[in-house]
């Protein structure tokens, strides 16, 4: 398998990441570079193994509902780029409007 | 000596360091030691690290000091809450001395990946001293600090230490939490400790590790006791993997390994050949595992919450997404976003994300296997070669990749593993690495200690 | 030419609990925005996910009263979209092992009478926070409040084969949600929230038609309001030639129109895996077990032994079992003594109609139970004992038979008095009299009105027919 230009594009659309024009043409070469080298797990005969291996606890703890959470020390609007009224703030956007 | 005293001398090293141009630091300031010092004087009884100075790689969250990744999207950002590891740290005594420089958001094995330039290797400037933990093994290494906190996804404590000649520690997964440690592959991330010996190392990791309500990956285990080293290894099986000692093996490195070999016969060890089929897919697995993982980890980075914004030309939510990122993300990041999402979109899954968590299970299984076999630990070389150039392996991805070769397959297995110094080549250091059975970390420490006493870390091989 | 309709829904309902899904902040609704925030609900870096474990069980229930398999081991995965109301950049949900499957919910059809339609799927995710599009003149709000509320979201079979069956079919979903305690289900408090998929087809076939999805649904009615509307777009396409595009639709309320909504470009690619900061999700056999032994009575059956045991109508039984909390008083109304079908009239009337006022039951059962015997023993009439009941409802901690005297409501059964009554009744009326005693008896029920009408109610009917009759006679 082998990554076109379009594919770059398309996976950096979903991974919201500008790409400049000019640094595609080496994106495509370095990420077909890994791709092709992970390709190699082809090799990997497909039996035996799980699908899902995990390195920590087998089963997950559950935690009591009792309210408590770990504090702030600041508050969100000392840490958001907009803030007013105790709301974080982004540009409006059409599409959003309908959600 | 007291705490305030401590401090003072650890700021006059920090301050000499980064005269010497080391670029291992990224943020800290004498007022916060001395604040850190006066915490410590003024605990009822002093901790088992009673007014230890330690490093935090830039990836682990404190409130006094700003926490980066060594990216431009977190530049500026200060944290509101503390990670688990520096709250146990401080309530054992220690002092958080620096935020160290590191690969940005952990993705590198050189430090050259920094937004805030690269970290110079302590023993040649021209040389890099591994990564992602660069900062941090750099400033042990130079002697600013007795012990430094690093974070392994594949192989970034290991492989620095080796770099820089100090101890590094990573422990079973689940033993340290991760809460407060910047996510990049949550399935792989460990807290893990660089020292000047494996008894600092031991002291700090037993002082951090524990169950964590916070963490639904830790343990549910009591923290681990810090080893005495071993008088010898009489009765140990110390198994070595055959595809870990390849025929191009460094030289330095192959001498470096029979170093140990004889230091581990000498201690009363018995040596025996094992094999770990799967390892040599290790590279490759991580190399799904890890950016898939980081792509969604890295996703909240969306200059909505925190963070600098940038905002494109057309001014929507888009634009402000993309820009913040696009700018905010170095090159390495991208690309890795990039393959993450890639191997994870639809029609790609099956072929990639779920054949190599197949493949990660037969790598564990191979590890499995060779301890129920009778070995009591593995030896291998940590690194194939000692620390190379600077910009020597930037232009391809992959071959700087390849410098994990040693360390990846154990992150992969989520077991303990550390590398400790058995000699010098040519002036740079050369590394060994044990592997314990998962949660044997103890049993690897006191083995390590044992090594430790016997081996001339400091002199050349050969 | 007819068309099928096949409806499938999905229903988010948020779960009973007091903190989050994965942290320990408050679910509390209405309180200022951005103060039940954490690290990890802010998505804030190095914060890590610890679920909740009443979310679980509170999720399992819902599972088992659907009548669901909830499965021993069941996954986390993420979820990934970008959204500025999303702050991790993915969502906690479950993907290819859910919680349960497998469930059906048992109703009566508008059309087609008795039917079950299918539960694919239950499984728990955290809800996302809350997008304010008209306070800041070209800004969008977020307020993160409800960031990590956790949900569980119910995904139907596409059994369902008209917009009134979604209905009914939704309100028998919530009742039995709502006994089992899993979620308020309140719309209009976003507690329960429905997507609806819709496709035609002709009769017959076996192939599902291109389905559209309806978002936006802000009550039962407008369910099936915008479930007639799509269908009644989606018939004018097919019936041109046209085809139907996989489109997601907003209703709009005020108009009664659907429209589509701008596709979002490349949003179906959500990137599922498994969750590595959260290990499996493991329930023990006995524990499920435990939880299906301790579900309460469910609708169904709870109509079929009122019933039963008490002999009412399946009228009644309905609407005494509409609610959990209507049928939890109708029998403590018959634990205190009282005759079913008396209790189910009460409870149906008077008491219904506080209970939709206010939501509560302000006269305890004990107390209602009191007022019946006074009727049925003559104390006070049934009109004066309505009286009684409201001003019970005022002051609850009254009783009765104090509340009856202090209104002037008890019954009078005093021979002299009613005698004085009659003999007034008597005197103004001569010329019923004389035609009473001309032999048309059927007068007599115009004699006990008036008696009662002169004693302002308070004469006990039927002491006053023999006094009458005596003095006619």
């Amino acid at each position: 398998m082998s990554i076109g230009r379009d594919d770059v594009i398309h996976v950096a659309k979903l991974a919201e990441l500008a790409v400049k024009e000019d640094d595609l043409p080496r994106l495509v070469d370095q990420l077909n570079r890994i791709v092709d080298y992970v390709a190699q797990l082809d090799q990997v005969p497909a039996d035996g193994a799980s699908d899902l291996f995990l390195p920590g606890p087998e089963q997950v703890a559950l935690r009591d509902d009792v309210p408590g959470s770990v504090p702030l020390a600041r508050p969100p609007a000392a840490l958001a780029p907009e803030f007013a009224d105790g709301f974080f703030l982004v540009p409006r956007h059409g599409a959003m409007e309908d959600l | 000596m007291s705490a305030i005293a401590v401090a003072r001398e650890t700021a006059a090293r920090l301050a000499a360091a980064d005269a010497a141009g080391l670029n291992a630091t990224l943020h800290w300031s004498e007022a916060l030691l001395q604040a850190e010092a006066a915490r410590v004087d003024a605990l009822p009884i002093a901790g088992p690290l009673a007014a230890m100075p330690i490093a935090l790689k830039d990836n682990i969250v404190t409130i006094e000091a700003p926490t980066t990744c060594g990216s431009r999207i977190l530049d500026g950002y200060v944290s509101p809450y503390d990670a688990t590891a520096v709250r146990r740290l401080r309530a054992a005594g220690a002092m958080m001395a620096a935020k160290a420089n590191m690969d940005e958001f952990a993705m590198g094995s050189s430090t050259e990946h920094s937004a805030f330039g690269r970290v110079r290797h302590p023993f040649d400037p021209d040389r890099v001293p591994g990564g992602s933990s660069g900062g941090s093994a750099a400033l042990v290494a130079a002697g600013v600090v007795p012990a430094a906190l690093g974070s392994e996804t594949g192989g970034s404590v290991r492989q620095p230490a080796s770099f820089c000649g100090v101890v590094g520690v990573k422990p079973s997964y689940g033993r340290v939490s991760r809460f407060g440690l910047v996510a990049f592959g949550s399935s792989l991330d460990c807290i893990s400790v660089f020292g000047r010996t494996v008894d600092d190392a031991a002291r700090v990791l037993s002082a951090m590790s524990g169950h964590d309500p916070l963490d639904s990956t830790t343990l549910a285990r009591s923290p681990m006791a810090v080893p005495r080293a071993l008088p010898d290894l009489q009765g140990l099986r110390i198994g070595l993997p055959r595809e870990y000692f390849p025929a191009d093996l460094h030289p330095g490195v192959a001498a470096g390994m029979e170093r140990t070999k004889a230091a581990l016969r000498e201690l009363g060890a018995e040596l025996v050949e094992v094999s770990l089929p799967n390892s040599k897919f290790a590279v490759p697995t991580y190399y799904i595992v890890a950016p898939a993982e980081a792509a969604a980890n890295l996703a909240r980075y969306d200059g909505v919450r925190y963070g600098p914004r940038k905002v494109g030309p057309a001014g929507d939510i888009r634009a402000v997404y993309q820009a913040t990122r696009g700018e905010g993300f170095g090159p390495e990041v991208q690309r890795r976003i990039l393959v993450g999402t890639y191997v994870l979109s639809a029609g790609y899954y099956d072929a990639y994300y779920r054949k190599a968590q197949r493949t990660r299970a037969r790598i564990a299984d191979d590890f499995r296997r060779a301890f129920a076999g009778g070995v009591d630990l593995l030896l291998t070389p940590t690194t194939p070669t000692p620390a190379f150039r600077a910009g020597e392996k930037t232009a391809d991805p992959v071959s700087m990749y390849l410098a994990d070769i040693f360390v990846c397959a154990i992150s992969l297995a989520g077991l303990p593993a550390l590398s400790i110094p058995v000699g010098r080549s040519e002036g740079l250091p050369v590394g060994a690495q044990l592997i314990a059975p998962f949660c044997e970390d103890e049993r690897m420490l006191a083995a390590a200690g044992a090594v430790e006493r016997v081996v001339a870390a400091a002199e050349e091989v050969r | 030419m007819t068309w099928e309709t096949v409806v499938g829904l999905e229903v988010h309902v948020q779960l009973r609990t007091r903190t989050k899904m994965f942290c320990g902040c408050r679910t509390t609704f209405g309180d200022p925005p951005n103060t039940n925030v954490c690290p990890t609900c802010l998505g804030l870096p190095g914060a890590l996910p610890a679920p909740n474990a009443e979310a679980i069980r509170l999720a399992t229930r819902g599972a088992l009263a659907l009548g669901c398999e909830v499965h021993a081991t069941s996954v986390f995965a993420r979820k990934n979209y970008f959204y500025p109301d999303l702050p991790k950049g993915y969502q906690i949900s479950q993907f290819d092992r859910p919680l349960a499957t497998g469930g059906r919910v048992a109703f009566d059809s508008p059309e087609r009478g008795r039917i079950e339609v299918g539960i694919t799927r239950l499984h728990v995710e955290e809800d996302a926070g809350k997008l304010i599009h008209d306070r800041f003149p070209g800004k969008t709000a977020v307020d993160l409040n409800r960031a990590g509320t956790p949900l569980a979201e119910i995904v139907s079979e596409p059994d369902i084969r008209s917009p009134a069956e979604a209905r009914a079919y939704l309100v028998t979903l919530r009742q039995i949600l709502v006994y089992a305690g899993v979620s308020d289900c309140s719309m209009e408090l976003g507690s329960l929230r429905v997507d609806a998929n819709i496709s035609l087809r002709r009769p017959g076939d076996s192939m599902l038609g291109t389905k559209t999805e309806v978002k936006n649904l802000n009550s039962f009615a407008n369910v099936e309001r915008a479930l007639e509307a799509e269908r009644e777009r989606q018939i004018g396409l097919l019936e041109r030639g046209d085809r139907v595009a996989q489109v997601t639709l907003l209703f709009n309320a005020a108009t009664g129109q659907v429209r589509a909504l701008r596709s979002k470009e490349e949003s179906h690619d959500y990137r599922y895996f498994p969750d590595p900061d959260l290990p499996p999700l493991v329930l023990a056999p006995e524990w499920i077990a435990d939880q299906r032994d301790g579900l309460p009575e469910l609708p169904e059956a709870r109509r079929a032994r009122l019933e039963v045991t008490y002999g009412l109508p399946a009228y009644d039984a309905r609407v005494l079992t509409s609610e959990v909390g209507l049928a939890e008083y109708y029998e403590s109304v018959v634990g205190a003594g009282v005759e079913p079908k008396t209790a189910a009239n009460w409870v149906m009337g008077d008491v219904m109609t506080t209970f939709n006022e206010t939501g509560a039951f302000p006269v305890e059962a004990g107390r209602l139970a009191g007022l019946v015997t006074l009727v049925r023993e003559g104390v006070v009439s049934h009109q004066a004992a309505k009286r009684v009941y409201v001003e019970l409802a005022q002051r609850p901690g009254d009783e009765p038979k104090a509340v009856a005297e202090r209104l002037g409501l008890v019954q009078v059964s005093d021979q002299g008095a009613l005698t004085g009554w009659v003999e007034e009744v008597l005197a103004a009326h001569p010329a019923e009299v004389a035609r009473y005693r001309g032999g048309e008896t059927k007068l007599m029920g115009f004699f006990v009105g008036q008696v009662m009408k002169r004693s302002q109610g308070k004469a006990d009917p039927k002491g006053v027919q023999p006094v009458l009759q005596a003095k006619l006679g």
